[in-house]
């Protein structure tokens, strides 16, 4: 245990309505502590969770900052329905920073204990400003009242350990153990721009830490940058009201019926208490949207190698509650118990490894040409203790192998790893230099927008095809879905405001499959909808898969099933029944879109919320090469043909390769346009100051963003 | 001729939901089939019949990340 | 391991059984209360309560569901949180909650029902099994 350099004792507030009231400002170059007051306009404009970090980061920030630069923040919150005990996915805890990859806010959430017990400790939101000279921890006591900042160098740095020990040493004995809960990093992260945040809830029945991240972005750089080893929260005393709701009745009632729901429908829908969400993989390779290696194709035969059969039948855990919050009954964070390391620092020990989840084996396996479970699984840990982001990794990853596949890059100038498709030894090593900070894995750490520029400048790769192949859209990776047939994907990820995360809008299937979006204007009314629609669940502090991955058995008679008109009720009625408020379905979308529009025009203001920044690599909008043309030769000829009126039959393949780009592309603007007019923005991606006063978020601060770039 | 999804798809004499699931290589189980705006349960797929000139829905409710 | 039983051929629906639980535990005639429920159908008499099969130990979103020495399935009132989960995930809705309580109730074989009913229909069965 490390010296104590500073303790704060405060009066924790009564959560009224889902609100304490108060947050909590720690800036760690001064050790200052400060209570903030909540304000009516932050809660009327912000509502909570992601809108309230936005909102403290925006007046943490200058254009100016930089990632690394002291004033940057991280800033979690919960939100108002956080932490409520009765319906499934309430402990989800939004985190917003500047981001290391791009360079403009991200946020990412996280499930785990950390938000509600920080809720409950009396806090509404936190901000971490700062940066301290020497490794610290900082701990919250929320039942008496205690903040206190103590040395933290000679914790260990990975995630299994350092959790495991804080945990162990915050609470008094093992009942007490599940009222600790950690925020940490890990090895890798104070090498790259990568770094996660783990966010840990002790499990009772395993008797250990169990984790889930806040992935996206790199947080858990910005953490180590400002040389925070972990943050800790303990809250003793968990009741079903904490929140003071106004109507505990219906929260009851509601929660029943879809406890009700998971139990009856759930082995017969998604499988989620089995697998989590997993659950797609053999779905996503049948339909031709596994992201296989570096998303060339959609799907590989050996996809059966990995599939969710395997896992459930082989190596996940079965039959225990694995909830990452009380009372989440879906139950999906799934882990695989004694699994044994074969490789790293760890290697022979045997470790809990929380997963797969589905970008995992996507990402992990498929995209990587790893069709090995136990590969995968390894894959998962070390990412997991080392805190690396597995999504960014793996994305970037398949970025490398096929610059070396392809020749742009040689063994040699990778310290002699081997990164072809499927070596997932080679694989390991570099997850292990990335954590040693050393060898090639100290430049892999960096993500894929600077090594386009690194291989382009020092290894001389050919920097077009570099930019075709490379998937990040303003500095971050593409999450794990294969895309290039839908044009409504292609949107919702590359104009997503943070970067390619596909928690905007995932309508794969809908434009595809089901062909519900055929036009433009309907592709841009979904591009409206369903970001507004999922910016909600941050909003108030809910996990989105019960909203979706499980639907009631009458669901198919709705007018609009996709939308699960019964759970966006039972959100409406649990939002108001906490809050005491009377939103309908129009409010939750528009407190959704004061947030959206604030995000969009914090990225403006830090230098990428514009039309040039929305723009995707052509990976994503179609077959770069030759082979993928051919792997989808029939579909991409009859597009020829029908769509653009050509004749295949006379062309040669890299004519045709080069007339449905140029057509893609132009579709691809041609989309550009009907989202911006459906989200009140300009052509150049603006928002507009008509749709701002709207909404009533015409704030002169945001009007300042926008009049000079109108 | 039927159409599937909005898109012209050919009709053969005998076709049934069944066989037009698998045929297209429908395997998600999560569907909802909808056969000229009726609906069509899940244990009628095999006897449902498929007439020519029918216009079939098959949602997919994929609910993705 | 004890489990209540109920002979329908002997019930006669007083609802003594209900009124004695109710007021045990929670001080009022309330049938909401009463972790034993009789259900009428054209003058037979169904009661449904804990099976003490235990499907709800392991989903126990809290760890608060346990065995006790006699294998009566118990909550752990320092450990629930009431989120309700066992009362929607029980096959036998037999797990019973009210809004002004903390944490949910069941029938945990204390033969104070089978005292208070007037025919013997209830009976505490203890069967052999012993292992816990």
């Amino acid at each position: 245990m490390g010296a104590i350099l500073k303790q704060y004792s405060y009066t924790p507030e009564k959560i009224i309505r889902g609100y304490s009231g108060k947050s909590l400002y720690i800036n760690v170059s001064d050790l200052r502590i400060e209570e903030k007051e909540l304000t009516d306009f932050m809660k009327e404009k912000f509502i909570g969770g992601k809108g309230f970090d936005l909102w403290y980061l925006w007046n943490a920030v200058t254009p100016e900052t930089r990632w690394n630069s002291p004033e940057n923040e991280i800033v979690m919150s919960v939100g108002p329905l956080g932490g409520i005990t009765q319906y499934s996915g309430t402990g989800k805890t939004l985190i917003a920073s500047i981001s290391p990859l791009t360079g403009i806010p991200i946020d990412s959430n996280a499930g785990g204990y950390f938000g509600p017990l920080l809720k409950f400790s009396g806090w509404d939101a936190f901000e971490l400003q700062g940066k301290s000279d020497k490794d610290i921890i900082i701990f919250i006591d929320g039942n008496n009242g205690l903040i206190q900042i103590e040395e933290g160098e000679e914790y260990p740095e990975d995630t299994h350990l350092l959790a495991e020990e804080l945990t162990s040493r915050f609470a008094v004995d093992e009942n007490d153990m599940v009222n600790v809960s950690v925020v940490c990093s890990g090895s890798a992260a104070k090498h790259g721009y990568m770094g996660m945040l783990n966010f840990s809830f002790y499990d009772p029945r395993r008797k250990l830490c169990r984790f889930k991240q806040a992935a996206r972005g790199g947080l858990g750089t910005i953490l180590r940058d400002k040389k925070v080893k972990a943050l800790v929260v303990k809250y003793k005393g968990i009741t079903p009201n904490l929140n003071n709701a106004a109507d505990i009745s219906t929260i009851n009632k509601v929660g029943v019926k879809y406890h009700k729901e998971m139990h009856d429908l759930d082995s017969k829908q998604n499988k989620m208490r089995q697998i989590g969400t997993a659950n797609t993989v053999m779905i996503m390779s049948q339909y031709d949207l596994l992201p296989t290696r570096n998303f060339q194709t959609g799907g590989d035969p050996e996809t059966i190698k990995i599939s969710p059969q395997v896992f459930i039948n082989e190596w996940l855990t079965q039959g225990l509650h694995d909830g990452c919050w009380y009372g989440c009954t879906m139950s999906c964070a799934k882990c695989a118990d004694h699994f044994l390391l074969t490789s790293g620092p760890y290697a022979g020990e045997r470790v809990t490894v929380d997963g797969p989840e589905y970008e995992c084996v996507a990402g992990l396996g498929a995209n990587l040409g790893i069709f090995d479970p136990q590969a995968i699984l390894e894959e998962n840990f070390y990412c997991d203790t080392y805190g690396i982001d597995l999504i960014s990794f793996a994305t970037c990853t398949a970025f490398i192998m096929e610059c070396y596949q392809r020749g742009q890059i040689t063994q040699e100038q990778m310290g002699g790893l081997d990164l072809r498709f499927g070596n997932k030894d080679a694989v390991l090593e570099l997850l292990h230099q990335m954590s040693r900070g050393e060898g090639f894995g100290k430049l892999a750490g960096l993500g894929t927008r600077k090594l386009k520029k690194i291989f382009v400048e020092e290894f001389g790769a050919d920097p077009a095809l570099l930019e075709d192949i490379g998937m990040e859209v303003k500095g971050l990776e593409y999450s794990e879905y294969a895309h290039k047939e839908s044009l409504a994907q292609q949107g919702g990820f590359a104009m997503a405001t943070k970067g390619p995360q596909h928690d905007e809008a995932w309508l794969i299937f809908m434009d595809m499959v089901n062909k519900q979006i055929p036009t433009f204007e309907d592709k841009a009314n979904a591009l409206y909808y369903f970001p507004m629609f999922r910016t909600w669940f941050g909003l108030v502090g809910l996990c989105k898969l019960p909203w979706n991955d499980i639907v009631p058995s009458d669901n198919h008679k709705t007018s609009e099933p996709a939308k699960v008109p019964e759970h966006v009720q039972n959100y409406v009625d649990i939002f108001n029944a906490v809050t005491g408020q009377n939103i309908d379905n129009d409010e939750l979308i528009l407190q959704s879109e004061r947030v959206y529009q604030f995000q969009r025009v914090f990225s403006v203001r830090m230098g990428k919320g514009e039309r040039k920044d929305d723009y995707a690599p052509y990976r994503s909008l179609g077959p770069v090469s030759r082979e993928e043309y051919l792997s989808r030769q029939e579909l991409y000829d009859k597009q020829l043909r029908d769509l653009q009126g050509l004749e295949p039959e006379s062309m040669n393949l890299d004519e045709k390769i080069a007339k449905l780009r140029a057509y893609r592309e132009d579709q691809y603007e041609q989309l550009m346009d009907a989202v911006y007019r459906r989200r009140g923005w300009t052509m150049n991606g603006i928002p507009t100051p008509e749709r701002l006063k709207e909404i009533g978020m015409d704030l002169p601060m945001l009007l300042e963003v926008i009049e000079p770039k109108l | 001729m039927i159409k599937v999804n909005t898109e012209d798809y050919p009709w053969q004499p005998g076709m049934t939901v069944r066989s037009l699931l698998d045929e297209r290589l429908f395997t998600f189980r999560h569907i909802i089939v909808r056969v000229n705006g009726e609906y069509v349960p899940e244990e009628h797929f095999d006897k449902s019949a498929i007439h020519d000139e029918d216009d079939v829905i098959v949602l997919h409710l994929m609910a993705g990340g | 391991m004890k489990v209540l039983t109920h002979k329908q051929e002997l019930c006669t629906g007083c609802l003594d059984c209900e009124v004695a639980c109710s007021q045990a535990y929670f001080k009022t005639n309330d049938p909401n209360y009463s972790a034993i429920r009789i259900i009428e159908n054209n003058r037979t008499y169904r009661a449904r309560k804990c099976t003490q099969c235990g499907e709800c130990i392991n989903m126990c979103t809290a760890n608060a569901i346990y065995r006790d020495r006699n294998g009566v399935v118990r909550i752990d009132k320092k450990k629930c949180v009431g989120c309700l989960g066992c009362v929607g995930f029980c096959s036998e809705l037999v797990m019973f909650y009210a809004d002004d309580l903390d944490v949910p109730f069941k029938c945990i074989a204390c033969n104070i029902c089978t005292k208070a009913c007037p025919t013997g229909a209830l009976e505490v069965l203890v069967s052999q099994v012993k292992e816990f």
